[in-house]
């Protein structure tokens, strides 16, 4: 459990942001810097952000389980972040989420076995004007219609059958 | 009890409207641009072309200047945060501790997450440097050596947007040491959260900033005094930072003759829902609401050829108009889209300009639906630190829930209403009061929808109730 040379040096760099003695200010750009390395926070995980933040265990668990976009259990490759908030819904965004789940035969919360999706509800993401929509990594997939969630999930596939 | 709301309620026109009502003061200053007036130039976001297009003179004018004069003029100016408070920028700033050797932070607040709005995100996706440069203004004025930039982090590809803006003015000697050669000092960071609406509450984002869980501090000490590291710090919102920006270069007393009464200068305003142009808009402070929604300038009026039911008009904590409150006050008065136009009759017939969040709903929506998934979002938020928010959050949702699909008793009505009325007020920040005001003014202004629900629990999971105390009002015009 540790990270690349290049995340190493980020981290320093993130710290060298704060007053001295302040490093604790890194703890959520670092935890972000984690999962983006590793997928998830696992326990090990957090414990090793502790060790070079050089504060407690405890503090890294609880900000950790606070934030909604820490993942605390493994989540597949693709992760699909459906915005239900209310001007969401008010687009459709209720049958994006029945129809996606329906596509991965799976439901809100869960991963396909191949390890390859995850389907999450979500709270209002500020792309308001342009529902339905949802978080896909680091980018948003706005305006969604069934045939752009088709393209969406064969892009993935493709990607992932490259990649590997 | 049966009749609710009925009283009063009015079918809004669906025909374009003739904008005959437009006051003078509107017409001469009609499509005025601060902000966004070079948000279609190709290339703006970089800063070659931000600089060709006049940006950075206001750094140039203020550094000229002593950090008070430049907080005279945006006391001048009249600015009101744009975060959602409306409080004025210019006191706020002249209440910052100046304590001999402790350093003072000023914070950008870029965590916006009430639904509804998106205006933030365009300013800073799009025209970064503005932000950048109104924060080395603002740097400046509060004597910030380092200035932090905390933004929402499902905002995940912005910071690096704004790291490149930062990158650039500091490559051309606007950030860094002795910027300009006025020995003045200035970086800034940026700082991604992590999924919390709470971190937009000020206090919160200072924890955040500090590496702890998004829970608001009491106050007193406000931050002014005892912010991020017990230091003096000024947190704003990125649209209040960016206006900085004209300010400086008008002058606070030309800026204020923008808008109207205590609204001045231009707000954006980010329009969503069942509209034909959703999008951000910059307005000046005095055009109607019906002009708003209708003309062709900013929403297009109602999509599909429906009519206007109701609008959240300042993000979805503040209270929910029908559509007869929406266009005009309870004394019969045009309303407009400003901060006191828009609060005229206070809760009962009137709402607030907040964070200029404008979520339209036509026809078909059904509010005992919406409201519920806004009390979904604000349990989902709360941050379970004060128990009538964390408790009280929890039960809205689940009556409105019971309500909403046909489960619910006449009673539950009123008991949404007790529940919401012993959280307002009752908690350390005001997510609190966010998450009352959307329940009452839905229970206020739509008890009749609510009591539909309750007695025809099979028929509403069928069809919403629409405006269906009006016979005619199922007649779409195409």
């Amino acid at each position: 459990m540790e990270f690349s040379e290049e995340k190493l040096k980020k981290v320093d760099e993130i710290i060298a942001r704060y007053p001295e003695g302040k490093q604790k200010s890194a703890l959520l750009p670092v935890l972000h810097l984690a999962q983006e390395q590793f997928g998830w926070l696992s326990p090990e995980t957090m414990d090793y952000v502790a060790s070079l933040l050089k504060i407690e265990p405890i503090e890294v668990y609880e900000v950790a389980t606070f934030y909604s976009m820490y993942n605390l259990k493994p989540v597949g490759k693709y992760m699909f972040e459906v915005c239900q908030t209310g001007p969401c819904m008010i687009k459709g965004s209720d049958d994006i989420v029945a129809y996606i789940g329906e596509r991965l035969g799976i439901k809100p919360g869960e991963t396909t076995s191949d390890g390859l999706f995850t389907l999450k509800t979500v709270e209002c993401l500020g792309a308001c004007g342009y529902a339905p929509m949802m978080q896909m990594g680091k980018h948003y997939k706005e305006h969604l219609t069934k045939e752009k969630v088709n393209a969406i999930i064969e892009e993935c596939r493709r990607n992932a059958a490259t990649n590997n | 009890m049966a009749t609710g709301s009925q009283a009063g309620y009015q079918i809004a026109r669906t025909t374009k409207i003739k904008l005959s009502d437009r006051n003078n003061i509107a017409d001469q200053n009609m499509g005025v641009k601060l902000l966004l007036k070079d948000a279609h130039v190709e290339g703006i976001r970089y800063y070659d072309t931000y600089r060709k297009q006049g940006g950075y003179a206001a750094v140039e004018k203020a550094l000229k200047m002593t950090p008070e004069a430049i907080v005279e003029e945006v006391k001048k100016s009249g600015l009101r945060g744009r975060g959602g408070a409306g409080f004025p920028a210019g006191m706020k700033w002249s209440f910052i501790a100046k304590p001999e050797g402790i350093p003072r932070h000023l914070v950008c607040n870029a965590d916006e997450s009430e639904p509804g709005t998106f205006k933030d995100r365009y300013l800073m996706e799009f025209i970064p440097h503005l932000l950048i440069e109104g924060l080395i203004v603002s740097s400046f004025a509060l004597g910030s050596n380092a200035t932090y930039i905390y933004i929402r982090g499902e905002y995940a590809w912005i910071p690096d947007i704004l790291e490149q803006a930062i990158a650039e003015a500091k490559a051309n000697g606007f950030l860094g040491k002795n910027i300009l050669g006025s020995g003045f000092d200035c970086e800034i960071y940026v700082q991604r959260g992590a999924g919390a609406y709470i971190c937009g509450e000020e206090t919160a984002l200072i924890e955040s900033l500090e590496g702890k869980r998004g829970n608001p501090r009491i106050k007193p000490p406000f931050p002014a005094v005892k912010g991020v590291w017990d230091r003096p710090t000024v947190v704003n919102n990125v649209e209040t930072l960016a206006a900085v920006v004209p300010i400086i270069n008008l002058g606070g007393e030309e800026y204020a003759k923008i808008g109207v009464g205590r609204s001045t200068g231009t707000k954006l305003i980010s329009a969503c829902g069942n509209i034909n142009k959703p999008g951000v808009y910059e307005i000046d402070m005095t055009i109607s609401v019906e002009e708003f929604i209708y003309s062709d300038e900013y929403c297009g009026g109602i999509a599909n050829g429906k009519r206007l039911k109701a609008c959240i008009p300042g993000g979805a904590s503040v209270p929910i108009l029908p559509a007869n409150l929406l266009l005009k006050t309870a004394k019969g008065e045009t309303r407009y889209m400003n901060y006191e136009s828009l609060s005229d009759g206070g809760f009962a017939t009137g709402s607030m300009m907040g964070s200029g969040g404008f979520i339209v709903f036509d026809e078909d929506q059904c509010v005992v639906k919406h409201t519920y998934t806004l009390a979904r979002f604000y349990r989902h938020e709360s941050c379970g630190q004060c128990s009538p928010c964390r408790e009280g959050t929890g039960w809205m949702e689940k009556i409105l829930k019971n309500i909403d699909t046909g489960k619910g008793k006449m009673s539950d009505i009123d008991l949404l209403w007790d529940i919401q009325r012993k959280i307002e007020g009752n908690t350390i920040c005001p997510l609190g009061d966010a998450a009352a005001w959307p329940v009452a003014a839905a229970i206020r202004h739509f008890r009749d929808e609510f009591e539909w629900h309750v007695l025809n629990p099979e028929e509403c999971q069928r069809r919403n109730y629409g405006l269906a105390h009006y016979a005619d009002a199922r007649e779409v015009v195409a």
